[in-house]
């Protein structure tokens, strides 16, 4: 009986885990475009308030420009990209590596999304996924949706999957 | 009381069968000896009492695998140099088999001690597939204990059989000749001692006493024999074959059988030999009874072994001064020989700080071989210990009815009471015997003290991956309440700085959800989980997941196996 009690409590958990994935709003961009990642955080962690999401903006994508929300403090860290990538006929080499905002507080109950723009560079490969790490924090407690799944593997299987962008071809 | 002329006549037609007839002498002897045989009695039941709550040394078998390279169930990418097996106690290698896949098995012959590891080199390139490393190793304690490790090269095939089948024929064989040697050792060394100095060269119970002598001159060397075979997992057939014996001689129970058989010729030859001699040789056989069992036996290799030795050596003088005195006392006052009233006198004396020392041994011995209450109900080895509570539990009553409805009228002179005070302790005799046989019986069931050490043992894997690798050791490795700790390394052996690590502990096919813990850092460098509990024991699969920076996890995971107990 305890048993299924559990199996059914640990179903209900899991379900509710799914959806309270922070997922991004449009999963598919072609190379070589601007593209407009819209984070949506459905849920606090465990029921507590979120205070803080941040996001590591992956290689190859540059020009990052986030979109400040009301009653959160914005922050970026810049760093040196890997190589060099071309834009608009000029070289960058560095810009926008993490994007933070903090200080505000989203109810577990409330619905919120962050918003940041950047440019996906020309020679990023088509056809693959590219991850945006993100870490959820609230108070006293963290999600961390910065799992990307190995070679082969299913990204249903992931407890706190990255919200992933599918590369298209460039247009 | 000395002897008259008349009481040593009487003593000489005792062994011929002729005191039967109460002459008025002998019968003055006897009655003052009653007495005494009252108290005796009383005093043995006590004894027994001490003696069944303190016994569990002897027997005992088994050191336990405590470790082994590669784990059990490992799966390897290539064969190892060498393999490894440490024990609870040192050891040496008897058999040491490697079955292979196909199932053809190739001896292993080179190997190193050192302390408690056997380190065995393997000679040849290994084929992938499921291997078996069959040992059979020696203990300190004489005890020949064996098993086996399963790993895998590359995938894991087949197990291919390497089934150990009891030998009901020679388990049945080795008990005999342990029970056999008891009675040699005890009944036989102890009567002859109780002969030379408590009933001063007295004749009843000799012939009794050479039987038992004679049984443990026989049983000694046969069990000998047996040991080795036991040793080697050779059966009855093979005794014959000289290794059995250099086997057998080479373990502790070797010395056990050496000095047991000096003891017994002393005993003999304080009975046959000189009677200027005949004390000293018997003392002599007395110390050598306690020495023999020092020699060998789980209590004799248990830590700390300089109060665990003398203990048993204090243990062995103790039961074979008592138990040896029994049946030439009973003899004595059956046949109201003129020997028994001194007998029993001196036999009374000497009784009580035997008993004070035999108790305090024992008691010493099963505290630390038992260990807790509960060892006497979930273990062999305790249902063996509660087996003789309930023969002690006959012994007692025996002694009581001896001595609340017996021996007033024995006393007044009734014959027949007299006979059924003889019956009793005949009786006892009998018991004692029974007592013997359940002893033997722990030959083959391992002390609570050396399953508590396996119980106590982790359960332990490493884990390597290209981004990290950890130790994981769950302690105690079986199911319940357990500590896991981890040493967190990157993939090339390098320091690294986790900020978080959370275990993960799933059995898919128990139908329980896994179980997840945060890990602390104590301090030391590594991680560790308290509180985790962890339900049925098989075959788990522990995942770490590592932080190993703000957006960068990785995860490994390894099975590991978790013990029933």
């Amino acid at each position: 009986m305890n048993k299924y009690l559990l199996s059914a409590g640990a179903l209900f958990i899991g379900t509710s885990a799914a959806f309270a994935h922070i997922t991004l709003e449009t999963q598919e961009a072609p190379v070589g475009s601007t593209y407009k990642a819209v984070l949506r955080v459905p849920h606090g962690c465990e029921g507590k308030a979120t205070t803080a999401v941040r996001v590591q903006i992956p290689e190859g994508v540059i020009s990052v420009k986030p979109m400040p929300n009301p009653g959160w403090t914005l922050q970026t860290k810049q760093g040196r990209y890997e190589k060099s990538y071309q834009l608009y006929g000029e070289a960058v080499t560095s810009g926008v590596k993490e994007v933070d905002w903090s200080g505000g507080s989203l109810p577990d109950e409330f619905y919120d999304e962050f918003v940041f723009r950047g440019t996906l560079a020309a020679d990023l490969p088509a056809g693959e996924t590219l991850y945006f790490p993100v870490v959820q924090e609230c108070e006293g407690a963290a999600e961390r949706w910065i799992e990307i799944p190995a070679a082969g593997q299913d990204e249903d299987a992931l407890e706190n999957p990255a919200p992933g962008l599918k590369l298209l071809p460039k247009k | 009381m000395t002897f008259s002329g008349g009481a040593f006549e009487r003593a000489r037609r005792c062994l011929h069968g002729g005191c039967m007839s109460a002459a008025f002498f002998g019968r003055t002897m006897c009655i003052s000896g009653k007495r005494a045989g009252r108290l005796a009695v009383g005093l043995l039941a006590v004894l027994v009492l001490l003696v069944v709550l303190g016994l569990p040394e002897r027997a005992l078998a088994h050191a336990a695998l405590v470790k082994t390279d590669p784990v059990d169930g490992a799966v390897l990418a290539q064969g190892p140099s060498q393999f490894s097996l440490t024990f609870s106690e040192p050891v040496s290698p008897l058999v040491l088999t490697l079955v292979r896949p196909d199932g053809t098995s190739v001896a292993l012959t080179s190997f190193r001690l050192s302390d408690q590891t056997v380190a065995i080199d393997n000679p040849q390139k290994l084929k992938s597939g499921t291997h078996v490393l069959s040992w059979r190793v020696i203990s300190t304690d004489g005890h020949p204990v064996g098993g086996s490790v399963l790993f895998s090269i590359g995938a894991p095939s087949t197990p291919p059989v390497a089934a150990e089948p009891v030998d009901w024929d020679l388990r049945s064989a080795i008990w005999l000749g342990k029970v056999f040697l008891y009675i040699g050792l005890f009944l036989g060394v102890g009567g002859a001692f109780a002969l030379a100095w408590l009933a001063e060269s007295g004749r009843c119970g000799r012939r009794f006493v050479i039987a038992a002598l004679l049984a443990g001159l026989v049983a000694a060397p046969v069990s000998l024999g047996l040991q080795g075979l036991d040793a080697l997992g050779a059966s009855l057939a093979g005794l014959a074959q000289p290794v059995v014996w250099r086997t057998a001689f080479g373990t502790s129970f070797g010395w056990t059988v050496l000095i047991g058989l000096m003891a017994l010729g002393l005993a003999l030859l304080s009975l046959a030999g000189p009677r200027i001699g005949a004390k000293t040789f018997a003392l002599a056989g007395l110390a050598g009874v306690g020495a023999a069992l020092t020699a060998s036996g789980h209590a004799s290799a248990a830590e700390p072994q300089w109060l665990t030795r003398p203990m048993v050596f204090l243990h062995g003088v103790g039961i074979a001064f008592w138990a040896g005195a029994l049946a030439p006392l009973g003899l004595a006052v059956r046949w109201q020989s003129g020997e028994a009233g001194p007998f029993l006198r001196r036999f009374s004396r000497a009784i009580l700080p035997v008993v004070a020392v035999l108790a305090a041994a024992g008691i010493v011995l099963a505290v630390i071989q038992v260990q807790t209450p509960a060892a006497l109900v979930n273990t062999g080895y305790g249902r063996l210990l509660l087996v003789k509570l309930v023969l002690l539990l006959f012994l007692f009553t025996l002694a009581t009815v001896n001595r609340w409805t017996l021996t007033a009228p024995a006393e007044a002179g009734a014959t027949e009471v007299q006979r059924r005070l003889v019956r009793s302790i005949g009786a006892e005799v009998l018991i004692v015997l029974a007592i013997f046989a359940v002893a033997a019986g722990w030959r083959f069931t391992p002390p609570p003290r050396a399953l508590a050490i396996a119980a106590a043992q982790p359960a332990s894997v490493h884990i390597h991956t290209l981004k990290a690798m950890a130790d994981l050791s769950i302690t105690p490795g079986h199911a319940g309440p357990v500590i896991a700790s981890m040493v967190i390394m990157t993939g090339d052996f390098g320091p690294l700085d986790a900020k978080q690590v959370t275990l993960v502990l799933s059995k898919p096919d128990s139908g329980i959800e896994p179980i997840k813990r945060p890990a602390t850092k104590p301090g030391d460098g590594s991680w560790r989980v308290d509180d985790l509990v962890i339900p049925v024991p098989g075959r788990w699969t522990a995942r770490l997941d590592i932080l190993v920076s703000d957006f960068e996890m990785v995860k490994i995971e390894a099975p590991i196996d978790i013990r029933a107990e």
